[in-house]
């Protein structure tokens, strides 16, 4: 308390310097609290609030926790969005990698730059902008891709109107949103690992398998972890393209739980059912992120 | 440092005063601002900003159209009406969600209300009410769903464009097959005689799937609106919805893979289509070259009725420290002629009793079904204050059976369940 009250009225050269640096921060700080911290100690309130918006909240306790959370509506959205995940987050990061590894080999700097652009580029566009161009490559009767499989003879699909491809299409289109910032992480990192690992294994005569797996694997755990994780949490959160495509459809093929938590908020106004879903992804974010942090991370020695 | 740092918490304290001030003062003293969410009917909605323009001569406020997204509406307005600054004064909306789900309107005054009560049409004089108390106008007078034909495709197909089939029996399926054009290779059909709804969100699905339920008897709620088992899964709900669900798995002459029905109609790649009289206007504007007449939807055991999901109305926002000009402008549009105006503007039925004879109304294509669907008996209504969630979720079996998830009776009987649950809570 004697430092914070120092720190407002300083009384030496220290003291001054002490509150410039919490002058600094101060901006930051408010902007996370009131961007994050504020609406997360909301939504932990509300989710034991019954609330009319507008109107009157009454205290129910766990009731909204037991509501949700034996609805099979909101399991079936975690299902979906679990899928999602399984099918996006391990492609996206082995692509990254793939791609990483291919730009690196690339001696030409200006080569490198140019197909590492070429990659970045989906990630730069907007998720709504991206989502509405793949609504019409996946058209079933007009669309693009169904146009390209008519020459090698496959039938035309329903894809974003399937009960079944409906949640691959989706996946497909995160990939290819998310492999350019993946790939520039995996490719930031390789350039750093020191030449002279891949000299001692090359005089060792290992093979180019070997080298990946026992220098480059290693050496990138740090990022491979990283990008897990932003991976996870991207794909947890995925929104804007379901909503722009298909709006949680076909009968809910593709309702996430980020799509149920808004309908539930902003259609069918119950802020407090939504606020339990709201802090289950929190938890669930936080619970496997710290997971993997725990079971996934080595040290790394240069 | 001293003096940097002391600008440095003036210039924090002068930001932090100015994200705390309400910004009420600062902004559109002079202005009315109008949200609709009608992004089909863009010349409706400039309507209002031109008419602002002459009411500006005698009140000094102009109005602001601000067209918002349909596609997410709900979000929008309920985050300004919570946040009362950055809310319309005017906005559409239904009455039983933003006056009965919530308070965010102001009731009409006593002399607009009786202007509205003496020239609505009978069956729209409870469209814009709750409980009893008048909140908005009615913008719509056709707001049900007709059936809309596309008459080169009847004659094409060999079929009677001035006389289709008025019942949903194997006479209407049979036309709708004759309308259907299979797809060489065993794809998508090209052609479909029905454009049905599938895509979007399960309340607009329930809506288009209605006039079926009401044709077979049926309805989703009691009478009371406080129950729904023994309603949303009846025996003829079933029968219906086994009729609708087989157009597009059984009789395949509806196509999942077709998306906006109504693009679908305009672009002739399917024949029939059940939507409002907006439509014809729509129609008129994107598709001219479609040739189309405009019948009473078909009847079943009994005839579907004039009835709607969703009854538009303009409401004033009860906050709105410019409520009171806001009904002033009300007011300054409340007449036969402007109502007219309006509506044919963008080929829509005008609202007032006035109206509904003139030689606009008689020259539109809908004016003899209009006549006959308000002939028929009125159908069941159902402005509850949770209708878009209740209708979500009978939408959620009715989109299930299109896509072959499950069999009619046990997605109704979940459906309905859930329906009660939701009306209980």
């Amino acid at each position: 308390m004697r430092q914070w009250y120092r720190i407002v009225f300083p009384k030496n050269y220290l003291d001054r310097r002490k509150r410039a640096g919490f002058l600094f921060v101060l901006p930051a700080l408010l902007f996370f609290g009131s961007v994050f911290l504020l609406p997360l100690a909301q939504s932990v309130l509300y989710s034991f609030h019954k609330i009319t918006p507008g109107g009157a909240r009454e205290f129910v306790g766990l009731r909204l926790y037991e509501k949700v959370l034996t609805d099979p509506t909101f399991w079936r959205a975690v299902g979906n969005t679990v899928q999602l995940l399984l099918l996006s987050v391990p492609t996206t990061v082995v692509l990254a990698l793939a791609v990483a590894l291919g730009l690196n080999r690339i001696a030409s700097l200006k080569w490198r730059n140019l197909w590492a652009s070429m990659y970045f580029l989906p990630f730069a566009t907007s998720l709504v902008a991206a989502a509405l161009i793949w609504q019409w490559i996946y058209e079933p009767v007009y669309g693009f891709l169904n146009y390209a499989l008519s020459f090698v003879g496959i039938a035309p699909q329903k894809w974003l109107q399937s009960l079944a491809q409906v949640l691959p299409s989706i996946a497909a289109v995160s990939v290819w949103v998310r492999i350019g910032f993946d790939t520039m992480i995996f490719l930031a990192a390789l350039q750093s690992i020191p030449g002279e690992y891949y000299e001692a294994a090359d005089i060792d005569g290992a093979s180019a398998w070997q080298r990946l797996r026992y220098i480059t694997l290693p050496m990138l755990n740090a990022q491979i972890i990283m990008v897990v994780i932003l991976e996870l949490i991207f794909n947890f959160k995925i929104f804007d393209q379901v909503y722009a495509t298909t709006q949680g459809g076909p009968a809910g093929a593709s309702q996430t739980i980020i799509m149920l938590l808004y309908d539930t908020a902003f259609k069918f106004f119950r802020f407090g059912d939504a606020s339990v879903m709201a802090v289950f992804v929190f938890v669930t974010l936080m619970v496997v992120t710290l997971l993997q942090w725990r079971l996934l991370r080595r040290p790394v020695e240069y | 440092m001293k003096r940097n740092a002391k600008w440095a918490i003036a210039i924090i304290a002068a930001a932090l005063f100015a994200f705390a001030m309400p910004g009420a003062s600062i902004a559109q003293q002079k202005k009315l601002v109008l949200w609709t969410h009608w992004d089909q009917n863009p010349d409706f909605n400039k309507w209002y900003a031109e008419k602002g323009k002459e009411f500006a001569k005698k009140s000094g406020y102009e109005v602001e159209v601000v067209t918002i997204p349909y596609q997410g509406y709900e979000a929008k307005y309920l985050a300004a009406f919570m946040a009362k600054n950055s809310a319309p004064d005017i906005f559409m909306g239904m009455t039983h969600h933003w006056c009965g789900q919530y308070d965010f309107c102001d009731k009409m005054p006593v002399d607009l209300e009786k202007i509205y009560d003496q020239n609505l049409p009978k069956y729209m004089a409870e469209v814009g009410k709750w409980k009893g108390v008048r909140y908005g106008i009615p913008i719509e007078h056709g707001n049900f769903q007709q059936m809309y034909i596309n008459t080169d495709m009847f004659k094409k197909a060999g079929l009677d464009p001035d006389n289709p089939p008025k019942k949903f029996d194997p006479e209407w399926l049979a036309a709708m097959k004759k309308l259907t054009i299979a797809d060489a290779k065993g794809g998508e059909p090209t052609q479909v005689g029905f454009a049905i709804r599938s895509k979007g969100a399960p309340v607009g699905i329930t809506d288009k799937f209605l006039p079926f339920a009401h044709a077979w008897g049926a309805r989703m709620l009691s009478p009371e609106l406080d129950k729904a088992t023994g309603y949303a899964n009846s025996p003829a709900m079933v029968a219906a919805l086994t009729f609708f669900g087989d157009l597009v798995t059984k009789d395949k002459v509806a196509s999942l893979a077709f998306g906006n029905p109504e693009d679908a109609f305009g672009q002739k790649r399917a024949a029939v289509i059940f939507r409002e009289s907006w439509y014809f206007g729509w129609l008129k504007k994107n598709a001219p070259d479609v040739n189309f007449k405009v019948y009473a939807l078909p009847c079943q055991t009994v005839c579907p009725g004039a009835g709607a999901l969703f009854p538009w109305t303009d409401l004033v926002y009860k906050n709105s420290p410019n409520k009171q000009v806001a009904w002033e402008f009300m007011r300054f549009i409340s007449n036969a002629k402007d109502d007219m105006d309006h509506h044919q503007l963008q080929g829509i039925l005008p609202v007032w009793t006035a109206n509904l004879e003139s030689d606009y109304v008689k020259s539109r294509p809908d004016y003899q079904s209009t006549k006959a669907m308000l002939a028929q008996q009125v159908p069941p209504t159902y402005f509850h204050p949770k209708s878009n969630e209740l209708a979500t979720a009978f939408g959620e079996a009715v989109v299930g059976v299109m896509f072959g998830k499950g069999q009619p009776k046990a997605l109704l009987d979940e459906a309905a369940a859930k329906m009660d649950r939701i009306l209980k809570d």
